[in-house]
């Protein structure tokens, strides 16, 4: 049986299911830094939670073993039903079309217009272009860009960036939306405004795993809150108080 | 990959030489210099090669038979010298003892492989030949030695070769026929020809694989320049689940299509250059006997296409496949 096939058996849909497990995972870089030990929890589909701690606590290579950018030394890590510690690399961008990634940096393409920079994302699964024109306009206005399709990034305000990054990572229906410091570069209004729109996009159903230093959004937004701490969880708050 | 995907990156590629036209253009001007030199050395060597054809031509070897004229002048005269005709010379003495006989030994020569024509000469033909080309009273000699003895010269066979490659192995092959008796050749000659070929065609490959890899580092270097500049699209696409394939087509595209625009001025402007040498070269040397550019233009237009589509595409791929491989699944820091 092939490494794909593999994956796609172990994809699973039922609801009960996690949409993120770590079983013991520790990863230590080459260069001898112990950045996660023996780490074991488990997201459920649907499911909103904010990933906190210092810098250094290892909230980072949380993030990159759930995007396969890293992979664990040891432990098992599921995602959206797949087996990241069996995966094979070319395996990994269907592992990444069923989440969602929204930037700190916001990352859009200065060159390329608001509609663009979602449908892009759209052009890589190899959507058609009725697809493309449907779904951008969809997604912009879950995000309240719908009238500023024709405009360029730098004519846009920071948080509406940041709305165009969500708008993409939206485009393409995924599963999990993993967000990694979205309010990092926006002001507080509008930081309060991204995780409304998180939040909404949560109770339509998709996962969402948000990484944050903002001590008030983890206070007001009454969410599961994961706390790190030199590679460790010290903290797992499925009420949402902060620790 | 869905072609519409396929459509979509090939526009990608254009859109990428198009958005890095100033660094797109600096690599056309470096693959058109190199295609331009390879064509140069492909058009001095199709010359040379014409040239040495020329002499390759005219480049006959004589084979000399062991007639009856051969036991009358040689060694063999004094071993014979009882019995048989009356110059005191036995039929079984020579080995070839009329035209018949001479036809079938040039028949043989013929037979070998790497004989392109050969020609029998009698010995009265050669005779007459020889006298014509006399000075008047050194005819003399000759007639002399006819009246007294008979003609002196034996039966030959003017034979032209294929391939000067194979010259001495020839020769030795014609040496161990039965019947003759020496060969007239032009050994130097066929050396020469054949060392200043090797010469050409080690130059010439020479000449084409430094270009070529000089061309391969060219378009690599451009594509690893566009490359760096679209890593935040490189990011995204691959935090989107892009495969590599995906993100690798539209560099290769850009790369190729540096390569066939390269190919096209390198086309022209060596045209140019060219008819301007070679009117050059004709107008004071007098000779008009150059390879023309419209015997080569196809041929030079298919090196060209090969060499720009071959340097852009494996230029373009390696570059990407190495940046994928080291950094292209790190996407949350660029």
């Amino acid at each position: 049986m092939s490494e794909n096939e593999i994956d796609i058996i172990e994809q699973t849909s039922a609801d009960n299911k996690p949409v993120i497990e770590f079983k013991g995972v520790s990863k230590t870089y080459p260069s001898g830094t112990h950045a996660l030990e023996d780490v074991n929890i488990r997201i459920n589909k649907g499911e909103f939670a904010f990933v906190v701690g210092s810098s250094g606590a290892g909230k980072s290579t949380f993030m990159k073993l759930i995007m396969r950018e890293e992979k664990a030394n040891t432990g098992t890590i599921m995602v959206n039903g797949f087996n990241l510690t069996k995966m094979r690399r070319k395996s990994i961008p269907k592992l990444r079309r069923t989440m969602g990634i929204v930037f700190q940096d916001f990352r859009l393409i200065p060159k390329m217009n608001v509609f663009d920079n979602v449908a892009f994302a759209m052009h890589v699964v190899g959507a058609n272009k009725r697809e493309i024109r449907k779904e951008v306009a969809k997604a912009l206005a879950k995000v309240g860009l719908g009238e500023k399709a024709r405009s360029m990034p730098n004519e846009l305000s920071g948080g509406e960036q940041q709305r165009v990054g969500l708008a993409r990572a939206l485009v393409n229906s995924p599963d999990l939306i993993i967000a990694d410091e979205p309010t990092g570069n926006v002001d507080p209004n509008m930081s309060y405004e991204i995780v409304s729109l998180l939040t909404e996009i949560n109770k339509r159903g998709t996962t969402v795993l948000m990484v944050t230093h903002d001590h008030n959004l983890v206070r007001d937004f009454k969410h599961r809150v994961i706390m790190l701490d030199s590679g460790r969880i010290v903290a797992d708050n499925l009420g949402g108080d902060e620790q | 990959m869905k072609a519409r995907s396929f459509r979509y990156l090939i526009g990608e590629g254009f859109k990428g030489a198009w958005a890095n036209r100033l660094m797109s253009l600096a690599s056309v001007g470096v693959l058109v210099a190199c295609m331009v030199i390879i064509g140069l050395a492909l058009l001095i060597s199709q010359n040379v090669s014409r040239a040495l054809g020329k002499l390759e031509q005219q480049n006959v070897v004589m084979v000399y038979m062991k007639d009856y004229s051969w036991a009358l002048y040689g060694d063999e005269v004094e071993k014979v010298a009882e019995g048989g005709d009356e110059n005191g010379i036995k039929p079984d003495s020579y080995v070839i003892h009329n035209e018949e006989e001479a036809k079938a030994l040039c028949d043989k020569i013929a037979a070998l492989d790497n004989v392109e024509s050969v020609e029998y000469i009698s010995g009265e033909e050669g005779l007459e030949s020889i006298k014509k080309n006399m000075l008047e009273g050194q005819e003399q000699y000759f007639a002399f030695l006819d009246e007294e003895f008979g003609n002196p010269l034996s039966a030959s066979a003017k034979v032209t070769m294929k391939d000067m490659g194979a010259f001495t192995k020839t020769v030795e092959k014609i040496k161990a026929i039965d019947g003759v008796e020496s060969i007239k050749a032009q050994n130097d000659l066929a050396e020469r020809i054949n060392s200043v070929k090797r010469g050409v065609l080690i130059a010439g490959i020479w000449i084409i694989s430094i270009l070529m890899i000089i061309s391969l580092v060219v378009v690599s270097n451009t594509i690893r320049i566009t490359m760096y500049s679209r890593k935040l699209e490189i990011s995204i696409m691959k935090a989107v689940g892009a495969t590599d394939a995906f993100v690798r087509i539209p560099f290769v595209v850009e790369g190729v299509l540096i390569g066939v625009v390269s190919a096209i001025i390198a086309e022209g402007l060596l045209y140019f250059c060219y008819r301007v040498a070679t009117e050059t070269i004709s107008q004071t040397l007098g000779t008009t006997d150059i390879v023309r550019y419209s015997e080569m233009a196809f041929y030079l237009l298919g090196v060209f296409l090969v060499i720009g589509v071959l340097a852009g595409a494996i230029g373009s791929f390696i570059m990407i496949g190495k940046y994928l491989r080291r950094e292209g699944s790190e996407f949350s820091a660029i």
